[in-house]
């Protein structure tokens, strides 16, 4: 079952074309990674698929519901920017409830999942702390179980190892796979960087320029580049 | 030793004495007539207009800060032609447009409306002149927190537009609201021509420390010099206060 379609979708600021009639489908709980160098049109994409941007052309499609028109507050999309986003004024408790929150759950609902989330994403203990006061995984894990916590149908990660340390960076890889395994939910993330990407897709979507070039498994990619421009890209993994 | 550096290290002491002797100079003038200016205090007119002052001030503030959130909302979040012109009609216009000349706009404006030489005549005229320093605080806050994209992320959670301005816009705003309301504030307590000529100087319903110090400085000096010190005093409590209240949030 397909979990996105985007369709044929094109977006240009001032004349420049950032996507070019992208085309991608990811099935329904897969980890889907978009990687291509900086400038070429991922995070615009994933705006476009979150409804903070407007596409020129093209539809976005939930399963088999149609969002393109609909505003992002209806989209159910859960968006973990590359700066993770934490709201500054309010603490890890609130920060996770916000969603919960604003869609009327009562008090004892929000509660709950907001303690189920923090169990989740080990951070128990850390309700009351601001996000100035944790460190860059325990923010990242705090806007994941923010994003969570709306039961999204679909998850967008914008470089979410770039601001980790190397020394944490695989364990971080490892409980975001593993979060995403436990919750079964669609997961697009863009990098620029092809490591991270071929540690962390069940399937890797190659953009250059505002188009999907290649999109195949990891080991598929890694024994068949389609081209000369993709081999570069990968090159750090060759090595 | 650096020259230059010592150059402008001078020329700011030069310009760092020049405005505190502006400020402290009418403590220093008062001199020996303390007693003079103590008695004028007591004076009914004096109070009148410190109670007219203060009153109008404080709600010039909060007319500001209930018409900077719309306003600063707008010009945040949208996108029409012509948007850097009105935010300079509504923030820098009105900062460097003569005062005189807004209080003659008014008077023809609202004159027929029997406006004129009334309490209202004298927020509105405050208004104009102040309210555009807490708009700017509103407007320059609000664009960083767009700037930022946490509404975004507040919106792709389910908020609507209510909650991005109770839960997000105003808790990150209010010390730039605050800030802003305590510049209007002491603006608008400055504020004399604009008031004087659409509100007059009515003891009691319209004449401000300001209309009170320039009508008796002829007159009555000791009451202008203990008016002025008022003036004065109050803004310097009152800015001091707010910067710390600001400082605390």
């Amino acid at each position: 079952m397909r979990g996105l379609y985007v369709q044929n979708v094109s977006k240009s600021f001032n004349g420049v074309k950032a996507l070019d009639g992208v085309e991608l489908s990811v099935e329904q709980g897969e980890f889907m990674v978009i990687m291509g160098p900086s400038g070429c049109g991922k995070t615009t994409l994933l705006l476009v698929i979150l409804g903070a941007l407007k596409p020129d052309k093209g539809l976005i499609w939930i399963g088999d519901r149609e969002i393109s028109r609909l505003p992002i507050e209806e989209r159910n999309i859960g968006y973990v920017p590359q700066d993770f986003g934490l709201f500054p004024h309010l603490n890890v408790y609130e920060n996770i409830a916000f969603g919960l929150r604003v869609k009327g759950y009562s008090k004892s609902e929000v509660d709950s999942k907001v303690k189920s989330l923090l169990r989740m994403v080990d951070l128990e203990g850390f309700e009351l702390r601001k996000p100035r006061e944790l460190s860059g995984g325990q923010r990242q894990r705090v806007a994941l179980a923010r994003a969570l916590a709306i039961n999204p149908s679909l998850l967008l990660l914008d470089e979410p190892l770039s601001n980790i340390d190397e020394a944490t960076k695989s364990d971080v890889i490892a409980n975001l796979k593993n979060l995403q395994r436990k919750t079964g939910i669609t997961t697009v993330c863009v990098t620029h960087n092809p490591e991270d990407a071929f540690k962390l897709g069940d399937r890797i979507a190659i953009m250059y320029l505002g188009k999907i070039i290649q999109c195949g498994k990891p080991k598929e990619i890694l024994e068949n580049p389609k081209n000369e421009v993709i081999k570069r890209l990968i090159a750090p993994i060759l090595i | 030793m650096d020259r230059f550096d010592v150059a402008l290290k001078m020329m700011a002491s030069i310009i760092v004495i020049y405005m505190l002797i502006s400020i402290l100079y009418l403590y220093i003038a008062v001199g020996e007539n303390w007693g003079l200016v103590l008695s004028a205090l007591l004076e009914s007119r004096v109070h009148g207009a410190i109670f007219i002052s203060i009153s109008s001030a404080i709600l010039v503030g909060i007319l500001a800060v209930a018409a900077a959130i719309p306003v600063a909302y707008v010009l945040t979040y949208a996108n029409f032609r012509g948007k850097d012109i009105l935010e300079t009609f509504l923030v820098e216009l009105p900062q460097t447009f003569p005062p005189v000349t807004e209080g003659l706009v008014y008077l023809l404006m609202f004159g027929r409306l029997g406006l004129a030489y009334t309490f209202a005549a004298v927020i509105i005229a405050k208004f104009y002149v102040s309210a555009p320093f807490t708009i700017s605080f509103a407007v320059r806050r609000f664009t960083e927190v767009r700037e930022s994209g946490i509404d975004v992320i507040a919106r792709s959670l389910g908020a609507r537009t209510s909650h991005i301005l109770s839960k997000i816009l105003l808790p990150l705003t209010a010390k730039d609201l605050l800030a802003g309301f305590s510049l209007t504030w002491a603006r608008a307590m400055g504020e004399l021509a604009a008031t004087l000529v659409f509100a007059g100087a009515i003891p009691w319903v319209t004449e401000t420390l300001p209309a009170l110090i320039y009508l008796a400085s002829n007159e009555k000096p000791q009451v202008a010099i203990a008016a002025s010190v008022i003036a004065e005093t109050l803004s310097m409590i009152s800015l001091l206060s707010f910067k710390l209240i600001a400082r605390r949030k």
